[in-house]
């Protein structure tokens, strides 16, 4: 598990391409997401920020072939897509921990006035990574990384798409299915979900050839 | 008796390839060359070993396990080096170094820097910046700081300069001192082989030609040189390749002591070397 974590916090901080998204890709979601619902900012910001570097380790795969190395190494299978999964978690810690701070940065700096704790939507935002991943992890077990990528962006603007229409769309259709569910119902569908999720990663990842 | 590395009956099918029927066995103490030329299978195979590839058929076993089901026990006892660096570029030799020793219990940190130190390498390097031969080094360097029981190479001198090679195959000869250890080593350069190897299995079209040991190889092949009048159909069939000039004809054969009772002094038999080998077992 440690390995795994090491391996993708040290791919993270080794490209100067990946050191700079890192650090406007907030400012850059300050920007767009604030424009159409500013009341869910700080939401947004946690569940883009963790999506993206939950998914970042697969994208090295796409360039090199660097799969070899990591699956001759001692580590199964199983092991690999379990400690993805149990990595999102860690990811997400880190991205409060990180986007709490870049946000009172911005603060204490006056450039802009935005939530850099708020527990709500922390909470809010944990099962709509979870079920984010779950659709795309198995997608990057199953596929070539080209392929998952298409489907991870796809992922972000349907995803974006419908956290902009969310407020315009008020009680009507799913919106208003969804409003009425309590945090813990989302919760355990998300659960659900992500471990399905991480059976047939589990699964599909076991009879693939690397 | 107990095999290192144990291949029995392996298949595996792709759309215009196939690989059927391997099977050869690795004792400890030994160096194992796996040649054949380019597309006969050699790293499908080493693929299938490592369980990067879902095998179709067959069976491999590592260390008397089941590869599979052992995975990570036989996988930390194993150093490889592949053909081609698959290390991420954008770290160094350090931060990659770092990542891999993580996952084996065995890791020798003293025993990687020596090897750094000798092979000349700066830890602190991207490997990006490095050459062929430098990543190459830097892959023997981890396969062999982990106190690995088998090294498995892929082409590992394939487009490196003769010192180099020889520098390898010196490190490779002092690994099997101990005599628990073995090395399975594909390539096509056989000369490398023909001062290290042990034991030799051929591969060509997806099919096992042989396996055996290097001196009962060197031992039953040879060359045969003869003029054209000797030649008829049947005699032809009696070698395994043959080629033909305007004055006479030079060919391959595994069975010394027939040919000689066949022809006498009227043909001339020179000591094969694996290169003829292969190429007239291919040309066939």
């Amino acid at each position: 598990m440690l390995g795994i974590l090491k391996r993708d916090f040290l791919l993270m901080l080794s490209s100067k391409q990946t050191i700079i998204l890192l650090i406007f890709y907030i400012p850059f979601l300050i920007i767009v997401v604030d424009s159409f619902v500013p009341e869910i900012l700080y939401f947004a910001i946690i569940v883009f920020y963790t999506y993206l570097i939950s998914t970042m380790s697969f994208t090295y795969d796409i360039t090199g072939k660097s799969k070899y190395i990591m699956s001759s190494l001692p580590i199964s299978r199983r092991e690999v897509v379990l400690y993805k999964y149990i990595s999102t978690f860690v990811y997400f810690l880190a991205t409060v921990v990180y986007v709490g701070v870049y946000l009172w940065i911005i603060n204490a700096l006056n450039f802009a006035s935005v939530d850099y704790f708020n527990l709500k939507q922390i909470i809010n935002a944990l099962p709509v990574v979870m079920i984010l991943t779950s659709i795309v992890y198995p997608v990057y077990f199953r596929f070539e990384p080209k392929i998952a990528q298409i489907v991870q962006i796809f992922l972000f603007v349907f995803f974006f798409i419908a956290v902009s229409n969310a407020s315009f769309t008020g009680d009507k259709g799913i919106m208003k299915y969804l409003g009425k569910l309590q945090w813990g119902q989302i919760m355990a569908i998300a659960l659900i979900v992500y471990i399905l999720s991480l059976m047939v990663s589990m699964q599909v990842y076991k009879n693939r050839d690397i | 008796m107990e095999y290192i590395l144990e291949v029995n009956n392996l298949r595996k099918e792709f759309k215009n390839f196939i690989l059927d029927n391997i099977s050869f066995k690795l004792e400890p103490g030994y160096i194992m060359g796996f040649i054949g030329p380019n597309g006969a299978g050699k790293s499908t195979t080493i693929k299938l070993i490592m369980n990067l590839l879902k095998k179709d058929g067959g069976e491999i076993k590592i260390f008397g396990k089941d590869h599979i089901k052992y995975e990570k026990e036989v996988k930390n006892r194993i150093g490889f080096v592949y053909d081609e660096n698959y290390y991420y570029e954008d770290l160094t030799i350090n931060s990659m170094k770092n990542i891999v020793a993580s996952f084996y219990s065995h890791w020798d940190d003293d025993k990687f820097y020596q090897y750094i130190k000798e092979f000349d390498l700066n830890p602190k390097a991207k490997i990006k910046t490095l050459s062929k031969g430098m990543k190459m080094k830097f892959s023997l360097a981890v396969a062999l700081s982990h106190n690995a029981d088998l090294i498995i190479m892929d082409e590992p001198t394939s487009g490196l300069d003769p010192v180099f090679r020889r520098e390898i195959l010196d490190i490779l000869y002092s690994v099997i001192q101990d005599d628990t250890k073995s090395i399975f080593f594909s390539t096509h350069i056989t000369t490398d082989l023909e001062k290290v190897a042990d034991y030799i299995t051929f591969i060509n079209k997806g099919k096992i030609v042989f396996s055996q040991a290097k001196d009962d190889i060197l031992e039953n092949y040879a060359i045969v040189k003869g003029g054209l009048d000797i030649l008829n159909e049947n005699i032809r069939k009696e070698f395994i390749g043959l080629r033909e000039t305007r004055v006479g004809f030079e060919a391959l054969t595994d069975n010394v002591n027939k040919i000689r009772n066949l022809f006498g002094d009227k043909v001339l038999m020179e000591k094969a070397s694996l290169e003829d080998i292969m190429v007239y077992t291919v040309r066939r």
